[in-house]
């Protein structure tokens, strides 16, 4: 970054100050003109984009397609593991940490 | 080119800008002939009845002394690594409950916590700014200090989240309040890549969470303060995938779907939402409107197995909306349930197999609430 010159007393000189507001303008700039450029790619493919209930269809065949332990109802398989929660420990282990 | 011409070309530029994301807005608009609730109405779809005791805690995990901030399941082998206001991570073992590592924190504001894929190392994270490596194989001492084997330093604000990329014990991802995402190689300590930040566009507000695709593990979701939630690439830093839009308040927790092509967030706003990934379409808004007509902020959401089922935590006393993400109606409230937690959920996550959910709240327990009713497999 450019150092402006600086008066007796010490302060920069408009010049550097200047300079300083106009990178970080000019960063802003380039950014929002890239946002600009990104949104307009956006606005095309939208122009072909399916309706909402297309995914929505997909998301019902999705959610219906797999087994779900925490359901009331489910398609198969089941997983023997899913009844663990409820089953006898197999060994009874001590603690391993040692704070408490 | 003199100041006041670049500040005119900015006006014009934010003007376009705006224009532009209007007319997208309205195109969306246009597109959104319906939502999953109507659509599953109109096919004759009925919520989801649960019975008073088919969901039950099974577990209650005691051990911390203070409120749990996060937790986070191994991809097998039930065990589960929690995070707390008291400085420690605990690794528990969830089916016997018992507590295999206590490792006391070098930072006790921790926000986050994950597991390694293999399950060998920890990761944490908080108000320090960097994310801490623990391996479980390290010797803790009687205070319960474990050496940290890698430190990931470079975040600029604190780390509100993290998680390894799947099947890479190598990589993760931080979320931060300097309102960037980063995946760390764990092995060099070195950034691969930054997502968002001063250079390049991203999130204009802090970063809260992260969620990795279960089928793509180069894509992963971040929601952020600015309101929104973005989809990244993690080969391609330099610009998010897709925006998403809608919320109307801080983005605190996102999750990918089970299949990987929709994600849900939960927001300051009171609402959870469901995202279609490939077609950006808002899917479904979830929203109970509370009886003082206050919007109550959701902390943390998980998918079921299937996603039939979408587990909220709310900003209240103990809280956890059970949605049916089909019908968008609440089929239970898990703190109204027997043994449920006695303050704010600030956590959730599903076990690996989908057969248990596990709750951290400022209660300072963990629970485990799993399906001890009829199952009928159609």
């Amino acid at each position: 970054m450019e150092v402006g010159s600086s008066n007796s007393s010490g302060q920069l000189s408009g010049r550097a100050v200047d300079t300083r507001g106009k990178h970080r303008i000019h960063a802003q700039l380039n950014r929002l003109q890239q946002e600009a450029r990104f949104l307009e790619e956006e606005l095309e493919l939208l122009e072909k984009m399916d309706n909402a209930s297309a995914s929505c269809k997909e998301f019902l065949d999705s959610v219906d397609s797999k087994p779900d332990p925490l359901l009331p109802q489910t398609i198969g398989p089941v997983n023997t593991t899913w009844d663990q929660w409820f089953e006898r420990p197999k060994e009874a282990k001590r603690c391993g940490c040692f704070i408490l | 080119m003199s100041v006041s011409e670049l500040k005119e070309r900015h006006a014009v530029a934010t003007e376009t800008v705006n224009n532009l994301r209007d007319r997208l807005r309205q195109r969306r608009l246009q597109l959104l002939d319906t939502d999953v609730s109507k659509y599953s109405a109109a096919q004759g779809r009925s919520p989801v009845k649960f019975g008073a005791t088919d969901l039950v805690c099974c577990r209650t995990l005691l051990g911390h002394t203070g409120k749990v901030y996060s937790l986070d399941w191994t991809p097998e082998r039930n065990r589960i690594v929690s995070a707390s206001q008291d400085g420690r991570l605990i690794v528990w073992n969830a089916l016997t409950s018992q507590k295999t590592h206590a490792i006391k924190l070098p930072c006790a504001w921790v926000m986050t916590c994950a597991f390694s894929p293999n399950g060998q190392t920890v990761a944490c994270g908080g108000l320090d700014s960097v994310c801490s490596i623990f391996s479980l194989s390290s010797t803790a001492d009687k205070d319960g200090t474990v050496p940290v084997s890698r430190t990931l330093s470079g975040h600029r604000g604190y780390v509100s989240c993290c998680q390894y990329v799947p099947n890479e014990d190598a990589h993760l991802i931080t979320s931060s309040g300097d309102q960037t995402c980063v995946l760390w190689d764990v092995t060099t300590g070195l950034k691969t890549s930054v997502f968002g930040g001063e250079f390049q566009s991203g999130h204009t507000g802090d970063v809260l969470s992260v969620s990795f695709s279960g089928s793509n593990r180069n894509w992963f979701i971040s929601g952020s303060c600015d309101t929104t939630a973005c989809l990244w690439d993690t080969r391609a830093a330099s610009r998010a995938v897709r925006t998403f839009h809608g919320h109307e308040g801080d983005v605190n927790t996102v999750k990918f779907f089970p299949d990987g092509y929709r994600f849900g967030t939960g927001s300051d706003d009171g609402t959870c939402r469901l995202y279609d990934l490939r077609t950006g379409h808002q899917l479904q808004v979830y929203h109970q409107a509370n009886g003082d007509g206050e919007n109550l902020p959701v902390t943390s959401i998980a998918f079921s197995a299937s996603g039939r089922l979408l587990f909220a935590g709310y900003a209240n006393n103990s809280t956890c909306y059970v949605w049916d993400t089909l019908l968008g109606e609440v089929v239970l409230d898990l703190g109204e349930l027997q043994d449920s937690h006695k303050n704010r959920i600030s956590c959730l996550g599903m076990s690996a197999d989908g057969s248990a959910l596990c709750t951290g709240s400022w209660d300072s327990n963990l629970k485990i609430w799993a399906f001890g009713g009829h199952r009928r497999v159609i």
